[in-house]
């Protein structure tokens, strides 16, 4: 509630009495003089008044808000609603305006964690380019004249009963929702309603409902499994739920001192990725290479004496590794009857994903880690509900089209052409957060209301009802789906605090339903889910694979497959925080090169940022390519989401738009792709160009064998004579003394931290050029290494930031001391004693330091502005900036402890990188406290300095990571 | 032929350097004094939209600081009060006074009365309230006798060397809980006992760290 204003330019009390007032002069006649001596004292005058102290406004409340304390956040509980799979969400509010997301540990799809969608969301909310008002055929309009408008259209649709009306959804889990869908369909029975998802899971449930005869979604449980078969899905990052993979996943790697790693985790993949990176054992395989590869794992499970598949015939294996690959994953899975698990992306066909429910069910893990649960409260995406509704448009059968959410034009598969049959329905309305592709072909453009300002509910996918609640008024009067939904039906406005409470009636107990909804809005959850897991059948499944078997034959053709990127289907290409993230694996941000395997690369004579064209039947798209390691050689990866045209000033143009290639029946992948040479090149801004460690010791790994064998192997990985200091060392004896461990062994490298810390310490985007000149701004990176077969890498990440070194080589090249220790062993960055030499920066040996080669932040819209954290100072130009350990929170915890008259406790303190990290693979805390989680970390016998031979002493220390490799592969 | 240079201009160099030593001496003092917080900010007294006197409220009426500015104890920042606060008494106190206008328009508008902040501390410095009268700095040590300023004027320069005075000694500014708002008190002749005691009682350690203040 702060403004500050500049006197000059305010309209207040005019400035101090001039010397020579100008009221006094001639003004109807100035000669020469005159003129000139008016013109130096308004000179002067203005000069004077520019030196003069800003005066800053104070704006207090009229009316006291109860329990309201200005300057310290306030968390909510609420949702984040993205398709079927809700997260949990606890959001911070400062002095009424959010700043922060971070994941709500009671809600089972975040667990507390949060990942890039989840933090970045807050960006979203306040992007300037967000539409103010709905348009009618481009021009503005306002909600009243739609209406208007509506009612009109209502009266004729009411009298057909709804025949040629159809509603083109998003998918969704949400009891107000679902409710306001039955009532529309109800009030117009001929109307037709389509769901339609750009990404979506609707291959998994297209199996899980003819698995368990009704609709269904299946759980997998990664915190329960033993060993874990991966094919081609990227659970961890790239497919839904990944937040409660992650988590699950790395609690099973939590090392023990008696066994090691409770699990093992196989992963086939086309191309490399973070879960692939993650892996124990990988083996590249094309997407269209699968489903003969499942064939054959399910062969050699009934050759090994799994009952149902015993007379299976095998496809043969190629290779000598895949057939040894396949027998060891066999054996371990049949080892581990009941905590085996075996999953597929969402771009395989659902055909793959039943053959793997029956592999699954055969071997007793149906019910323990993998989960069936019924759907209630959602619409499922359905890709020929819309291919039947783009013919009807095509036809003229749907006169009035409400488009709700999605971009379908920027994003429908390509075959459709759902541009051409949009333009024969007479009405069509979209609801939108911008006028988008979509948009501007549409009659009536709505804008979207932002999560973080409407009120809705949602419900996860294993039954778990969430509410979500607004932190602040719709900025430009957006309304949410909800309030459309009962708009269109109703052909009245109604509040969407309304229509989610009267859902609400039928939900909580009716004599402590106001209890019971304040409980809610509190927790941001109800009470635990009531849903019954179903079984799946074995006898519809083979039914089913009977009618529709799977290719059991490898081809080598060439294929392309589609992938979402950091900015999903596209639809946050305007959010730069996502745009400027280097991706997990290419390192590359601001683009979507289509990335190949060296083997065509060198076939092709390409070379990264070289253009390519790639054709699929007669569509072609111009792209440059980028060479992964460890990518199945025929394969070429897409990424959806970019070459947007009307996403925004931040996404217009940033990267290729790969849609062309995308047809109904080759959503997720396509085979007989032909590529070739455009000619041309592409700047690709990369933020770390070379693969390997060169040899030397800075990500740390063993298998377990070696691990026990020589615990202490992370000691003694770096040879160096005894470490002796030129100066007096500082003491840190007393006070906290801060320290943080990150265990690489957790750690798979989806970037939730950076995002975070951006969003936590107002880090600002530079923007592609500048990203490509290594100006960067993140505080924590990941770096990336491969190791190994440049064919069949392994990938691991190491997140580096500051480490806070004790012997900071950046504080002794200071010749302005704007970089000292504090008493609490932090490394403190001074800007405002900062003069920009950046010796610090090339002393530091951790290349942790950023600069601001220009004001950032200054030109930023107003807007955006509101995003920021009050609680971290602005960087201006020629100031080197850097990790801070989240010192504004350290600082705020210190202080309510001391209000309270009591020690900080261990865990008070999170970073915000460690809040965010899915995998939980940071800990903080206080070094002098023996009991802390941060000192028993360091105590680990895998525990080590990075580039520790320098002396330098970061408080920052890494955890080796373990590898739980098979021997039977090793 | 006659020296074509005077006898005295053999000093003139001397007299020269002299002069633009004493020249360089004033400047140097000038902008000492006239650049720094003590005479910029020190004083500063911005017009106020309502003609609100701490030395009626406070000072005559003894209202306690904490009526108005309630939520101190708990917040970084020092609040104004919510228009409501003001009406709580001018809703039967002088309910006609012309005076009280912005108030009640402010009261009946729901729009906030638009004060001139007083005591302005840069961006990248950020001072907690809370935590220094939780130390027992009372109000009148930084803000000065504001019972008995009709219109607020910033007293002390705010400036980093007079935070860090009191942070390298802060025994002389400590006082009990009880007379934290008090604009009378004065350290008592064993105050230094009494300020090591209250040390040691609430464990102040006042930082003189960059990261005391800056983030």
């Amino acid at each position: 509630m702060r403004m500050s204003t500049v006197n000059s330019l305010n309209p207040g009390p005019a400035p101090d009495c001039s010397p020579s007032s100008p009221m006094a002069l001639n003004l109807d006649l100035p000669n020469r003089r005159q003129f000139l001596s008016l013109m130096g004292a308004s000179l002067a005058l203005a000069g004077f008044s520019g030196c003069r102290k800003p005066v800053e406004k104070i704006l207090p409340y009229v009316k006291g808000l109860e329990e309201r304390v200005p300057g310290i956040p306030v968390p909510y509980a609420s949702t984040m609603p993205l398709g079927l799979n809700p997260a949990g969400v606890l959001v911070s509010t400062f002095d009424g305006r959010p700043t922060k997301i971070e994941g709500l540990e009671g809600h089972p799809a975040s667990l507390g964690a949060s990942d890039l969608f989840m933090q970045a969301a807050i960006l979203n909310l306040y992007d300037p380019e967000r539409s103010r008002q709905p348009l009618h055929a481009g021009t503005p309009a306002s909600w009243t004249d739609f209406l208007g408008a509506w009612k009109q259209e209502l009266i004729a649709l009411q009298r057909r009963r709804g025949k040629g009306f159809a509603v083109l959804s998003e998918s969704f889990a949400s009891p107000t929702l679902s409710r306001l869908q039955r009532e529309l369909v109800a009030a117009l029975p001929e109307m037709t309603w389509v769901t339609w998802d750009s990404i979506s899971d609707e291959t998994l449930l297209a199996a899980a409902g003819i698995a368990c005869g009704r609709d269904a979604y299946p759980l997998a449980h990664f915190d329960r499994a033993e060993i874990l078969l991966c094919l081609d899905a990227d659970s961890f990052y790239g497919e839904s739920e990944h937040l409660r993979h992650v988590r699950g996943f790395s609690a099973g790697r939590q090392v023990t001192p008696a066994c090691g790693l409770r699990n093992r985790l196989y992963v086939v993949e086309p191309s490399m990725t973070v879960t692939g990176g993650a892996a124990d054992h990988r083996l590249p395989k094309a997407s269209s290479q699968i489903a003969p590869l499942a064939l054959a794992l399910a062969a050699e499970l009934g050759r090994q004496g799994l009952s149902p598949f015993a007379a299976l015939a095998a496809p043969p294996l190629q290779e000598e590794l895949e057939q040894r690959w396949i027998a060891a994953v066999a054996r371990d899975l049949l080892d581990h009857r009941g905590s085996g698990l075996i999953v597929a992306g969402r771009r395989q066909p659902a055909e793959l994903h039943l053959l793997l429910y029956a592999l699954n069910l055969a071997l007793g893990n149906v019910g323990k880690t993998l989960d069936f649960f019924p759907i209630e409260h959602a619409t499922l995406p359905s890709t020929p509900a819309l291919t039947n509704l783009t013919a009807r448009m095509a036809a003229g059968a749907i006169t009035h089209l409400a488009i709700l959410g999605g971009n379908p034009l920027y994003a429908a598969p390509a075959d459709l052409d759902f541009a051409a049959a949009l333009g024969k329905v007479g009405f069509s309305l979209h609801l939108s957060d911008r006028a988008d592709e979509t948009s501007v072909r549409t009659t009536w453009h709505l804008p979207a209301a932002h999560f973080l300002e409407s009120w809705g509910d949602s419900r996860s996918v294993e039954g778990q009802f969430s509410s979500i609640q607004p932190m602040i008024e719709p900025l430009f009067g957006g309304r949410s789906t909800a309030e459309l939904l009962a708009l269109l039906g109703q052909g009245r406005e109604r509040s969407g605090y309304e229509l989610v409470r009267e859902t609400w009636q039928t939900i909580l107990p009716a004599d402590t339903y106001e209890k019971s909804w304040r409980r809610l809005l509190h927790a941001g959850v109800h009470q635990a889910t009531s849903l019954v897991p179903l079984f799946p059948e074995m006898a519809r499944i083979e039914a089913h694979l009977a009618r529709y078997p799977l290719p059991s034959s490898f081809t080598d053709e060439i294929e392309v497959v589609f992938q979402p990127s950091a900015l999903y289907d596209g639809r946050w290409a305007n959010n730069a925080w996502l745009q400027e993230l280097p991706d997990p694996v290419t390192k590359i941000a601001w683009d979507n090169p289509a990335r190949i395997s060296r083997k065509l690369a060198h076939k092709l004579g390409l070379s990264d940022g070289d253009l390519a064209q790639i054709a699929l039947g007669a569509r072609t798209i111009r792209i440059p390519v980028s060479i992964v390691p460890g990518q199945a050689e025929g394969s070429i990866v897409l990424e959806l989401g970019y070459g947007r045209t009307n996403a925004g000033a931040v996404g217009n143009g940033a990267g290729f738009d790969v849609g062309p290639l995308r047809s109904c029946t080759g959503l997720g992948f396509a085979v007989g792709a032909v590529i070739a040479p455009a000619g041309g090149h592409h700047l690709l801004a990369c933020t770390q160009e070379f693969p390997g460690m060169a040899g030397r010791p800075l990500v740390l790994e063993a298998d377990l064998e070696e691990y026990h064998r020589n615990p202490g192997f992370a000691h003694k990985a770096a040879e160096h004579p005894p470490l002796q200091n030129l100066w007096k060392e500082h003491e840190y004896t007393s006070g906290y003394q801060w320290g943080m461990v990150i265990d690489l062994n957790a750690c798979i490298g989806c970037n939730a931290c950076t995002i975070a810390c951006q969003s936590e310490n107002n880090i600002p985007v530079v923007g592609k050029e500048q990203v490509a000149k290594g100006r960067e701004m993140h505080w924590i990176r990941l770096d990336r290494y491969f190791n190994g077969n440049p064919d069949n890498p392994e990938m691991v990440h190491q997140p580096v930031a500051c480490q806070h070194c004790e012997n900071a080589p950046c504080e002794q090249v200071c010749p302005v001391a704007a970089t000292v220790h504090d008493r609490e062993g932090l490394n403190v960055m001074v800007y405002n004693r900062c003069v920009g030499t950046r010796y610090c920066s090339n002393n530091c040996p951790y290349k942790a330091r950023r600069f601001n080669f220009f004001d950032y932040t200054q030109k930023m819209d107003e807007l955006k502005k509101m995003a920021q954290n009050p609680d971290v100072t602005v960087r201006m130009r020629g100031v080197m900036e850097k990790c801070t350990y989240c010192l504004q929170r350290i600082t705020l915890a210190k202080n309510k402890a001391k209000l309270e008259g009591r020690p900080l406790v261990d865990g008070e303190v999170k970073t915000a990188c460690q809040q965010a990290c899915p995998a939980g693979a940071i800990e903080f805390g206080n070094l002098r406290d023996p009991a802390s989680a941060v000192s028993r970390a360091r105590l680990s016998e895998r525990s080590y300095a990075l580039l520790g031979e320098l002396n330098v002493r970061p408080r920052t220390l890494f955890s080796a990571r373990l590898r739980n490799r098979n021997p039977k592969l090793t | 032929m006659a020296q074509l240079f005077k006898r005295w201009s053999n000093k003139l160099p001397l007299s020269l350097a002299a002069l633009v030593l004493l020249a360089l001496a004033g400047a140097i003092g000038f902008f000492s004094f006239y650049g720094s917080p003590r005479y910029t900010d020190a004083g500063y007294r911005p017009q106020q939209p309502v003609p609100y006197s701490h030395a009626l409220h406070a000072g005559d009426l003894g209202m306690d600081c904490r009526y108005c500015h309630h939520a101190i104890e708990a917040a970084p920042h020092a609040n104004l009060p919510p228009t409501q606060t003001c009406m709580n008494c001018h809703k039967l106190l002088l309910p006609e006074s012309s005076r009280l206008m912005p108030v009640r328009e402010s009261w009946s508008s729901n729009l906030p009365i638009v004060w001139a902040r007083v005591h302005l501390l840069p961006d990248y410095a950020y001072f907690n309230h809370s935590a220094h009268l939780a130390a027992g700095v009372g109000c009148s040590t930084c803000h000065g006798m504001i019972a008995r300023m009709v219109v607020v004027k910033q007293m002390a320069p705010l400036s980093m060397g007079w935070c860090l005075a009191c942070h390298r000694n802060a025994d002389p500014s400590l006082r009990p809980a009880s007379e934290i708002t008090s604009m009378e008190w004065k350290p008592a002749a064993d105050q230094a006992r009494f300020a090591a005691a209250l040390r040691m009682e609430r464990k102040i350690n006042p930082p003189q760290d960059c990261s005391g203040c800056h983030r």
